[in-house]
C-alpha cells in the first residue's frame, strides 16, 4: 500500500511539472507574439509612410523613376512580408522572408538617399523634412521594439532548449525555436537614419 | 464600506478560505481513509473474514502513509499552481490567450477603451493596468493580479465591439473596484486552493485508466480510481460551492461601487442589459476560463444562472439592483452587431473644481474615486502638450519622457546627466530629449506625476533586458549629482512600486502590525518630513508637525528635516507598509492634517503625498494634489 501511495505520489509530482512546463511554454510564446505585435504597428506606420515619401520626390526626381519604382517594389514586398508574419509569428519562414525583404527596402531607400543628395531643392522642401524625420523616428522604434521582441524570442528558445523542457516540448507542440527578427543593415538602422538631410 | 474597510474584509475572507479548505482537506482525508477501509472489508468478505477483523488487521502506518499522500497531493498541487500564478496579473491573460493592447494602438475602439482605463486608473490614483483583449465574442472583462502593480485588465472582443462608451466606463469602473477592495488576492488564492482539491480527483481519474490496463490488482486499482474519483469531484463540488458563495457577493459590492465610482447607473445596467439580449451573453468558449470564472464581469458558464454553484448573481437581479424600476426587457443585439458610433470626445469638464479638503475628506478618498476625480482625471490627461501625451504612450519614447523628468534644469549637472545618456547606447533617445525637455520642465508636478502613471503600461512593454538597462540609467540619472531631492525620490518611489513588480513578480506584504504605537518613531519621521518639505519657517513646520502629532497621539518631539534624507525615508516606509489596513485611515489623516495645517498645498507637499501613499498602497485621487 505505501509503495503505491509513494509511487502515486511521484505521478502526481511529475505531472505537476509537465504541467507547469506546458503552462509556462504557451506563456513565453503569447508574449513573443505580443512583442512582434508591437514591431508590426512600427512597420506599418513605416510602410504608410514611404508612399508620401516618394510622392513628395516625385516632383523633383523626374528622372530617377526606377530609384523611386525600386522604393514601392521593396516596400510592397516587405508589407507583403510584414503580413505573413504577423499572421503567425512562430512560423520562422515568414520571418525571415520579411527580415530579407525589409533589407531590401533599406538598400532601397538608401541609393534613394544618395540621389536625393543631388537636388538641394528637395532637402529644403518642408513636407520633406517632415516625412524623413518621421521615418527616422519611426525606424528607431522599430530597432527598439524588435531588441525587446528579440530578448523575448531568445526567452522562449532558451526556455525551450534547456532540460527538461526540451524533453516535452516537441509533444507539447514547441518543437521548434522561434526566429529572430535580424535585418541585414541592422547596424545602419541603429547607427544612422536611411533618410536625413543634416 | 470604504476603502480601509473593504482591504479589512478582503483579509478576513482569505483567513476564512484558509479554514474552510483546511476543513475540505481534512474531510477529504477522512473520505479517502473511509473508502480504503470500504475497500479492505470487501476484500475480507470475498475471502469470508468479517470486516471489522478485515480492517483491523491493516497496520496503522498504512493509514498515515494514505492520510499524508492525500495532504501531499492537495499540497503540491496547489503549490504548483500558486507558483504558475506567481507572474501576477499577466500569467492570467496570457493563459487565457490575451493578447496586450499596445499603447500605439490605432484602432478606434481600442484606443477608446485605453483612454477609459487610464482616465479611471488616474482617477483612482493607481498605476494604469495593461489591457488584454480576449478572443471571445461574447461579452465579458475580467481584472487579475495580487497587487494593483501587477494588476491586468482583460476585455472580451464582444465587450469591445458592442459597448458603448458610457457602458464600458461602468464595467471598466467595476473591474476597479475589484483591483481597489482586494478581490483580485483572493480570486488568485480561490484557483491555487481549488486545483489542488480537483487534482485529487484527476489522479483517481488516472488510476481509473491504468487500472482498466493492469492485469494483477486491477480490481483494487479501479476501485480505488473510482473512489478517488468522487472524492476528488466531491471535494472540487464543495470548492466550487465557496467559491461562488464569496464571489456572489463580490460583485453585487462591485456593482454598487461601479455606480460609486461613475455615478451613472445607466452606464453598468445597460451593459449588463446587453448580455441578457445578446444570443453568445457572457459565456466563455476556452476550458481554461472554468477555473477562473469567478474573475468575470458576468458568468462565465450562464446554465447554471440560478443554482448555489453560480459564481455570478443572475443578471435580473444584478440589474434590479442597480435600477429598481427596470420593466425587465433585454435590448435585442442578435448575433452580428453594426459598429457604433464612438460618442465625439470626452464630455466637456465642468470648469474648475473646489477641493476644499479637509483631512477627513482626503482619508474618504483614498481608493474611492468619484466622477469628481474622473473629471480632474481628465483634465489632468488633456492639459499635457501632446508631445508629452504621445511619449508616455510610446514604449520607446516613455522612456525619454521618464530621464526628462529627472534632469535638472539648470546647467552643469543637466549637461553631466546628458552626457550619460549619450554615452549609453540609447543614443537616440536624446533626440526625443531635445523636443521633450523644455515641455517637461515647463510642465507642473502634478502633471508630471499623471504623465508618470500614463506612461507605466508603456513602460511594461519593454523586455526584462531593455527595463535593466533602463532602471539603471533611472539611478544613475538619481544619484549623479550625488545628492536625491524630492521629486527624484517620489519618482524612483513610484518605479519601484509601479513598474518592477511586473518584471520581477508582484511583492506582497502582510499588514500584521495593529498598533501604530509600534512604529511610533517612523511615524513620526514621516510627519517630520512632510511638514518640513511644505512650510517655510520653523514655527509653522512646528505647528504643522504638531497637528498630525496629535492625531496619532505621538509624544516624539518634531525634529527638523534640513536636508532630504531619502535612506531613513525609505527605511520608515518600509516599516510602516507593514501596518495593519485598519490603522492606515489614522496615519493618513495625520499626514492630510501636516499638508493642510496652512490650508494650502504645495506642488512638493502633493508630490511628497502622492508617493508616500503608493507605497503605503493607499491610492490616493489626484483631485487632492493636484
Amino acid at each position: 500500500m505505501i509503495t503505491t501511495i509513494v509511487v502515486i505520489g511521484i505521478i502526481a509530482v511529475l505531472a505537476f511539472w509537465a504541467v507547469s512546463i506546458y503552462n509556462k511554454l504557451v506563456a513565453l510564446r503569447n508574449r513573443y507574439e505580443n512583442g512582434f505585435a508591437q514591431i508590426e504597428v512600427q512597420l506599418k506606420r513605416r510602410y504608410d509612410l514611404i508612399p508620401n515619401l516618394v510622392e513628395t520626390a516625385k516632383g523633383y526626381l523626374s528622372h530617377e523613376r526606377e530609384t523611386l519604382e525600386a522604393v514601392i517594389a521593396a516596400r510592397n514586398q516587405a508589407m507583403a512580408g510584414l503580413q505573413a508574419a504577423a499572421a503567425d509569428p512562430s512560423n520562422a519562414s515568414a520571418i525571415k522572408e520579411l527580415a530579407s525583404a525589409e533589407g531590401i527596402l533599406g538598400g532601397a531607400l538608401g541609393r534613394l538617399n544618395v540621389v536625393m543628395e543631388a537636388y538641394p531643392d528637395l532637402k529644403a522642401n518642408e513636407n520633406m523634412m517632415q516625412l524623413s524625420e518621421e521615418l527616422t523616428t519611426t525606424e528607431n522604434k522599430v530597432a527598439f521594439a524588435r531588441q525587446a521582441y528579440n530578448d523575448q524570442v531568445t526567452e522562449y528558445n532558451s526556455y525551450r532548449q534547456s532540460f527538461p523542457p526540451i524533453v516535452f516540448a516537441n509533444m507539447f507542440g514547441h518543437g521548434l525555436d522561434a526566429e529572430l527578427l535580424e535585418f541585414a543593415d541592422s547596424e545602419q538602422i541603429q547607427e544612422a537614419p536611411q533618410v536625413s538631410f543634416n | 464600506m470604504n476603502f480601509f474597510q473593504a482591504q479589512d474584509t478582503a483579509r478576513r475572507k482569505t483567513g476564512q478560505l484558509v479554514m474552510l479548505f483546511g476543513l475540505a482537506v481534512i474531510t477529504l482525508i477522512l473520505l479517502t481513509n473511509v473508502l480504503v477501509a470500504v475497500v479492505v472489508s470487501w476484500g475480507g468478505a470475498q475471502r469470508g473474514v468479517a470486516w471489522q477483523d478485515a480492517v483491523a488487521a491493516v497496520p496503522i502506518e498504512n493509514w498515515l502513509a494514505i492520510s499524508l499522500g492525500v495532504l501531499g497531493v492537495i499540497g503540491v498541487a496547489s503549490v504548483f499552481k500558486f507558483v504558475g500564478l506567481r507572474g501576477g496579473g499577466r500569467s492570467i491573460a496570457e493563459a487565457l490567450g490575451g493578447h496586450l493592447i499596445h499603447q500605439t494602438t490605432t484602432d478606434r475602439k481600442e484606443r477608446r477603451l485605453l483612454n477609459v482605463v487610464e482616465e479611471m486608473a488616474i482617477a483612482s490614483g493607481v498605476p494604469v493596468p495593461p489591457v488584454y483583449l480576449i478572443p471571445e465574442a461574447s461579452i465579458n472583462a475580467f481584472a487579475a493580479g495580487f497587487t494593483v502593480d501587477d494588476a491586468v485588465i482583460g476585455i472580451n472582443q464582444g465587450t469591445l465591439d458592442l459597448l458603448d462608451r458610457g457602458e464600458l466606463q461602468g464595467v471598466v469602473a467595476h473591474e476597479f473596484s475589484h483591483i481597489l477592495n482586494g478581490d483580485m488576492n483572493i480570486n488568485l488564492r480561490l484557483i491555487a486552493i481549488l486545483h489542488g482539491i480537483l487534482f485529487v480527483g484527476m489522479i483517481g481519474y488516472g488510476l481509473l485508466r491504468s487500472g482498466g490496463f493492469s492485469r494483477r490488482n486491477g480490481g483494487a486499482l479501479v476501485a480505488l480510481g473510482v473512489g478517488l474519483l468522487i472524492v476528488g469531484y466531491g471535494g472540487t463540488f464543495f470548492g466550487n460551492l465557496i467559491k461562488a458563495a464569496v464571489s456572489r457577493q463580490r460583485e453585487y459590492l462591485a456593482d454598487a461601487s461601479a455606480v460609486q465610482f461613475t455615478r451613472d447607473p445607466g452606464g453598468i445596467a445597460d451593459a449588463l442589459k446587453k448580455i441578457g439580449g445578446y444570443s453568445a451573453g457572457s459565456s466563455l468558449d476556452n476550458p481554461k476560463a472554468e477555473e477562473s470564472a469567478h474573475m468575470f464581469f458576468g458568468a462565465a458558464a450562464p446554465k447554471f444562472a440560478r443554482s448555489m454553484m453560480a459564481t455570478h448573481p443572475p443578471l435580473e437581479e444584478r440589474i434590479l439592483a442597480i435600477q429598481p424600476n427596470w420593466n425587465g426587457q433585454f435590448p435585442y443585439l442578435g448575433v452580428t452587431p453594426g459598429a457604433m458610433a464612438e460618442q465625439a470626445g470626452v464630455s466637456a469638464f465642468s470648469g474648475p473644481i473646489e477641493v476644499q479638503a479637509t483631512p477627513e475628506q482626503v482619508v474618504a478618498q483614498v481608493g474611492q474615486p468619484s466622477p469628481e476625480s474622473v473629471d480632474v482625471a481628465r483634465t489632468l490627461i488633456q492639459d499635457n502638450p501632446p508631445d508629452l501625451k504621445n511619449a508616455a504612450h510610446d514604449q520607446y519614447m516613455a522612456r525619454a519622457l521618464i530621464y526628462g523628468m529627472l534632469i535638472v534644469q539648470d546647467g552643469d549637472t543637466a549637461q553631466e546627466q546628458l552626457r550619460y545618456l549619450r554615452a549609453r547606447d540609447e543614443a537616440l533617445v536624446n533626440d526625443h530629449l531635445d523636443t521633450l525637455l523644455p515641455q517637461i520642465h515647463a510642465s507642473a508636478g502634478a502633471h508630471r506625476l499623471t504623465l508618470f502613471e500614463m506612461a507605466v503600461p508603456a513602460l511594461k512593454e519593454m523586455s526584462s533586458a531593455q527595463y535593466r538597462r533602463f532602471d539603471q540609467n533611472c539611478a544613475q540619472l538619481i544619484t549623479i549629482d550625488k545628492r536625491v531631492d524630492l521629486f527624484e525620490w517620489v519618482l524612483h518611489r513610484l518605479l519601484i512600486k509601479e513598474i518592477k513588480p511586473h518584471f520581477d513578480g508582484p511583492q506582497i506584504v502582510r499588514g500584521r502590525i495593529k498598533k501604530i504605537g509600534r512604529v511610533e518613531s517612523e511615524a513620526a519621521h514621516l510627519l517630520a518630513v512632510l511638514a518640513s518639505a511644505g512650510h517655510a519657517d520653523y514655527d509653522q513646520q512646528q505647528k504643522a508637525y504638531r497637528a498630525g502629532a496629535d492625531e496619532l497621539a505621538l509624544s516624539v518631539a518634531f525634529d527638523y528635516q534640513e536636508v532630504f534624507d531619502f535612506a531613513q525615508l525609505n527605511r520608515a516606509l518600509a516599516k510602516l507598509r507593514k501596518l495593519h489596513p485598519l490603522t492606515k485611515p489614522a496615519l493618513i489623516k495625520a499626514f492630510a492634517s501636516v499638508v493642510l495645517a496652512d490650508d494650502h498645498l504645495s506642488e512638493d507637499e502633493g508630490a511628497l503625498l502622492h508617493g508616500i501613499s503608493a507605497t503605503l498602497d493607499c491610492p490616493l485621487p489626484p483631485s487632492i494634489y493636484a
